[in-house]
């Protein structure tokens, strides 16, 4: 339990008190960096893309309006940065490849004998969802990671929440589909 | 993740292998951001934090920076001028007209430089957007922008005035300092404005040089792959 909300500090820097923002930030930079790295594939672009964030944030902060949680509100921020991003330079097929240094970055800090069982299933995980759309990868992202009620997910994904739950299913369901192609059978766990 | 017990939405799936999946998934790594983010980040919150309420009405009105008392003597002279053409009889209009229209052009003018300096990142990208209409005729004006494109603390600056540059691409000092904060940017964003840039208003030298670079690796990967499929449809 955070003894300040995100909800009130975010409202104190809408009133001028900007180094709430500081808080805020050490709150769910983490998370809005892993949210752009699985998005953009690129390490440093993810950086950017959080300061960016946060300075946007900075900027629209008067425009909370509390009808929702803080965290769904600024995921909506990130999406639309990182989507403005990605339109640009998708249009010229550009991040069709998945970074080495991505790929270095990801910390497995499970046991060596768990590790070991699954490192299959997780680097088929990793391939399957870097093969999906981006626009189906961040639902699968947001949902399993990050919120935990479909009321929320719909907020930042900028829908209602039936068609949240909607767009998980079809998520997973082609998530599914995608790692039985490249395993050659469904997941055995 | 926000929560390391995070367990995400509620999920049951008809097809057991999908649900499945989804519990794999709790295992998937995670990756961390680099310190360099934290620094950058509250670098730049303090610049913002450090301007105390006289001065944000300072810079809100336009007098802050080292043209704010330009801003104030136009304003005066402004207010001036519309005191006397409110006296004047209708003969002497079109001149005064012409006085006043120059003034503005001049107030505004410093608004804009006053801006490009400011200590808020949003109010320079304000500058950014205003001076993209004028610098193309002001000298002054475009070197103020260069100096965002190249020096700016905040990538989202820095690829904004890189943008407005864009009709000045050609001209020597601008193309010259441009190209070289090409190979010099870390930055992708920065990078990819910079890319854009060339690929719209660039000379063919310049077309030359981004291919060079692209070539010798010094762009960043995914950019590269961006120059190759932009020149090959060119040449389609």
């Amino acid at each position: 339990m955070q003894a300040v909300s995100d909800e009130q500090l975010i409202q104190w820097v809408a009133g001028g008190d900007s180094s709430c923002l500081g808080t805020l930030f050490e709150r769910h930079h983490r998370a809005l960096f892993k949210y752009c790295l699985q998005m953009t594939r690129r390490d440093a672009l993810s950086e950017d893309l959080v300061q960016d964030i946060f300075l946007k944030i900075l900027r629209k902060a008067a425009s909370f309006r509390g009808d929702g949680s803080f965290k769904a509100w600024m995921f909506n921020i990130a999406r639309n940065e990182t989507f403005d991003y990605l339109r640009k330079t998708q249009r010229q097929g550009a991040l069709s490849r998945v970074d080495e240094s991505f790929e270095e970055q990801l910390v497995d800090s499970r046991s060596a004998e768990q590790a070991a069982a699954g490192k299959q299933n997780v680097q088929l995980l990793q391939q399957a969802l870097a093969e999906m759309p981006a626009a189906v990868r961040e639902v699968i992202w947001l949902g399993r990671f990050e919120f935990q009620n479909y009321e929320e997910l719909g907020q930042a994904l900028g829908c209602k929440r039936d068609a949240a739950r909607v767009r998980m299913h079809r998520a997973m369901k082609l998530l599914n589909e995608t790692f039985a192609t490249l395993n050659g059978a469904p997941i055995d766990v | 993740m926000s929560d390391k017990n995070n367990t995400g939405v509620p999920f049951t799936a008809a097809d057991a292998s999908e649900q499945q999946l989804w519990d794999a998934l709790e295992d998937y790594p995670q990756a961390s951001p680099s310190a360099h983010l934290r620094r950058s980040f509250f670098q730049e919150l303090d610049r913002t934090s450090s301007l105390r309420w006289h001065d944000r009405l300072r810079n809100f009105l336009g007098f802050s920076g080292n043209l704010g008392w330009l801003t104030a003597t136009v304003c005066l002279a402004l207010g001036l001028t519309v005191g006397q053409l409110q006296d004047r009889v209708p003969a002497g209009d079109s001149q005064s007209l012409a006085a006043l229209q120059q003034q503005v052009t001049i107030l505004n003018r410093s608004l804009i430089l006053d801006r490009l300096e400011n200590a808020s990142a949003s109010k320079r990208l304000r500058g950014v957007f205003d001076a993209s209409s004028i610098a193309e005729y002001d000298v002054e004006v475009a070197r103020a922008l260069l100096t965002r494109a190249t020096e700016d603390s905040v990538s989202s600056v820095r690829s904004a005035a890189i943008d407005a540059l864009g009709p000045q691409l050609r001209e020597p000092e601008v193309g010259g300092e441009l190209m070289a904060s090409l190979e010099a940017a870390e930055s992708p964003l920065v990078q990819l404005a910079l890319v854009d840039l060339v690929l719209r208003h660039g000379s063919t030298a310049q077309l030359q040089r981004l291919i060079q670079l692209a070539d010798l690796g010094r762009l960043h990967e995914d950019l590269v792959q961006y120059v190759e499929s932009s020149v090959q449809g060119e040449k389609i």
